[in-house]
């Protein structure tokens, strides 16, 4: 629980959420208030989730009770992790049959979460999964049919959610500080090869198929579902609404190792109200660096670097009355000079800070928000829905690409 | 630089309008870059941390700038300083004067412009003691006001009225309806009147004071400015206000004659043409101007010089 929560009087329309750190689960020091969680993918995610989790383990009373990974390497690792009181499984089947589990936590490669995830809510479990939630559209419905079917929680990792800099931006633009938003900006660039594991005989063998999966379009649409899914989600929640259609492009442009991912998009979903999204990604030059902009009438907010910036600052009323006697061509003595005026806060280069807490970790605070909604046995709904349609619309903007086609939502797919 | 810069340019089309706006602000941030010392890869951050230790290489620009803040440190006598800050440190926790305070001598011992020393072949700076800094918060906004007078020049702009933070003004050619811009100067104890107005054209005024003030504020003495004589803030509430035809100058002068003697202040006015300077005394409940007129050079002054 942060300052910039406790403090901050929550949108209950936008981001229901954020009221479980006010209300949190009465939770007892008992072994048998326990949350007992299970962590399927110890790889680089999974290894922060499980360390997250472990520092949630005595304010919250919940224990990593199972490990899983397929991978030796990554298996032994859970083990030495949780000193080896988690039960260690290679098969997450196994795990979840065997160990007494309130939740677990899914951390695999994109390509095996639908599986993993419909056999724990069907198992009564219930599910936090990493982002994005699958590789096909219907497997991602598939996902959210078992979680509504089951009745169990299932949470998508866009940690943005739970991040004190988004929440006093969706504060800001609710209030109506920006104006009316009329555009978002936003583009994730890098330069990197992305090579996880150098070690596996170079693109296109078994191994590498399987350890850098992220660049073989089996097991993953790149940059889109791994990187794009995060922006799709903050596009959604800041419109309120998902797109109406997605435009776009893409080609392996500079990585042309064998990879089968795009290392260059571009896209352009269009929103209801006419407002347009432009999103582009690429791996092959960094100077950019990450950032959504919210284009407002009034204001810009740049969600990544917490920062705010006013179209139209009030001007002292000495420039007014100068440019009016300018107008008015009268040459006038304004009180124009003295001492230097300094603002009521910090700025820098020109804007303000959104947040005080700048660097929060926010996927420890989704993690705390998940385990209390496992412990009241409901989460928002909205908190769902938003996971699912990022993660929808991340496949939609990845056929889009693939087609060159204005790609819209299909029926099927409408929740 | 903590403030807020207007620029206002009379009669320029759009297009152009915005891509001066866009040049000069890039400017603006580039110095702000290279001269402030909370950033924490700006040449001053960088000459703080390591001068002491060895002896730095500047480039042309950030050499000529140290180079100049030490030509203004010895025709102002001392009074122009930026080396003070650790002294501003002190003196923010601390009320009492306590002249055997070890910790103030120490620091008082540390400290002063003539402890920087400047290699003009070499182009390096280096610090003869640890407890050296160097802060350009007096010399920066008149620095890029320098700058961007000849940006504006050099886009052909005839008529332009910046401020920057109000404290340090460039004002080019005449105000649309003819003559000077007439620069009055804000009386903060009767905000919206003018204690002095200034004529500018093709030239700047630039305020230092002891104290600040925001949108939501009075003025406030917030103790920054050291009187380098006596190793102590300047408690008596008050600003001097310079103008001149070099943004910087002005810049830099008005924050050393905010510690100067009147002496210092006449002898400097005799060594520049077109300077004016007043101060302003807010200590009696109202502001007190008192004008400096350019004296007639002294025959033997000017046989020294």
């Amino acid at each position: 629980m942060t300052a910039a929560l406790a403090g901050t009087s929550v949108l209950t329309t936008s981001m229901p959420w954020f009221s479980i750190f006010n209300n949190p689960a009465a939770a007892g020091n008992g072994p048998s208030d326990r949350v007992r969680v299970g962590v399927i993918g110890v790889g680089s995610r999974g290894r922060t989730l499980l360390l997250n989790l472990q520092e949630l383990s005595e304010s919250l009373n919940v224990e990593i009770a199972a490990v899983c990974d397929t991978w030796e390497d990554h298996y032994q690792r859970a083990i030495e992790l949780t000193e080896g009181k988690a039960e260690a499984f290679y098969d997450y089947r196994e795990m979840i049959d065997q160990v007494e589990l309130d939740a677990v936590v899914i951390a695999t490669p994109l390509h095996e979460h639908a599986h993993q995830t419909v056999d724990c809510l069907n198992a009564g479990l219930h599910v936090f999964c990493e982002k994005a939630m699958a590789r096909h559209l219907d497997e991602v419905k598939d996902m959210y049919d078992a979680h509504k079917d089951s009745g169990n929680i299932l949470l998508v990792g866009h940690q943005r959610l739970f991040n004190p800099v988004y929440l006093q931006a969706m504060e800001k633009i609710e209030r109506g500080d920006i104006g009316p938003i009329t555009m978002l900006r936003g583009w994730w660039h890098r330069n990197t090869a992305w090579v996880f594991y150098d070690d596996t005989g170079g693109r296109g063998t078994d191994l590498d198929r399987l350890r850098n999966w992220r660049f073989y379009d089996e097991f993953s649409a790149g940059m889109l579902t791994e990187l794009g899914s995060h922006h799709f989600q903050v596009a959604n929640w800041v419109l309120g609404n998902q797109p109406i259609s997605v435009m776009g492009s893409g080609s392996i442009n500079h990585f042309d190792d064998g990879r089968e991912v795009y290392d260059n998009f571009a896209l352009v979903f269009k929103y209801p109200k006419d407002i347009h999204f432009s999103y582009d990604c690429i791996t092959s030059n960094r100077h950019n660096g990450m950032q959504v902009q919210v284009l407002g009438n009034d204001g810009t907010i740049e969600l990544e670097s917490n920062m705010w910036f006013e179209e139209f600052p009030d001007d002292p009323p000495s420039i007014e009355d100068l440019i009016l006697s300018m107008m008015e061509q009268e040459n006038e003595d304004i009180p124009i000079g003295g001492a230097t005026w300094i603002p009521d806060g910090p700025i820098r280069l020109g804007g303000k800070y959104l947040s005080p807490e700048y660097t929060m970790n926010d996927t420890l605070l989704y993690l705390e928000g998940f385990i209390n909604f496992v412990r009241k046995g409901e989460a928002p709904q909205k908190l769902t829905d938003e996971g699912y349609h990022a993660s929808i619309w991340t496949l939609l903007a990845e056929e889009a690409t693939k087609t060159g086609q204005e790609v819209f939502l299909p029926e099927d797919f409408i929740i | 630089m903590n403030t807020r810069f207007h620029i206002i340019i009379p009669g320029i089309d759009d297009e152009s309008g915005d891509r001066l706006f866009g040049a000069v602000k890039q400017e603006v941030n580039r110095i702000e870059n290279k001269l402030s010392r909370f950033i924490p890869d700006s040449d001053v951050a960088m000459l703080n941390k390591k001068a002491a230790n060895e002896s730095v290489r500047a480039d042309d620009e950030f050499f000529e700038i140290i180079n100049a803040c030490r030509v203004c440190w010895d025709i102002t006598e001392g009074a122009f300083d930026p080396t003070l800050r650790p002294l501003m440190e002190y003196w923010k926790s601390r009320s009492e004067v306590d002249e055997t305070d070890e910790k103030l001598n120490g620091i008082k011992d540390n400290i002063g412009m003539g402890k920087v020393q400047i290699d003009s072949e070499l182009k390096t700076i280096q610090f003869d003691s640890d407890g050296l800094e160097i802060d350009l918060g007096g010399f920066g906004k008149g620095y890029a006001l320098e700058k961007v007078k000849y940006m504006l020049k050099d886009a052909s702009v005839k008529s332009a009225f910046i401020s920057f933070g109000e404290s340090s003004i460039l004002a080019l050619g005449e105000h649309p309806a003819g003559g000077s811009w007439k620069i009055g100067m804000n009386d903060y104890l009767n905000p919206g009147h003018s204690l002095h107005r200034f004529y500018v054209s093709g030239g700047s005024v630039s305020t230092s004071s002891n104290f600040f003030v925001s949108d939501n504020g009075r003025l406030k003495n917030h103790r920054h400015v050291i009187d380098p004589r006596i190793g102590q803030p300047v408690e008596r509430c008050c600003s001097v206000s310079v103008s001149a035809e070099s943004p910087v100058l002005a810049e830099m002068l008005s924050t050393a004659f905010l510690v100067s003697s009147d002496e210092v202040i006449y002898e400097v006015m005799n060594q520049y043409d077109h300077l004016e300077v007043i101060k302003v005394d807010y200590e009696s409940g109202q502001g007190i101007v008192t004008e400096f007129e350019q004296k007639e050079a002294d025959p033997m002054v000017q046989e020294d010089n």
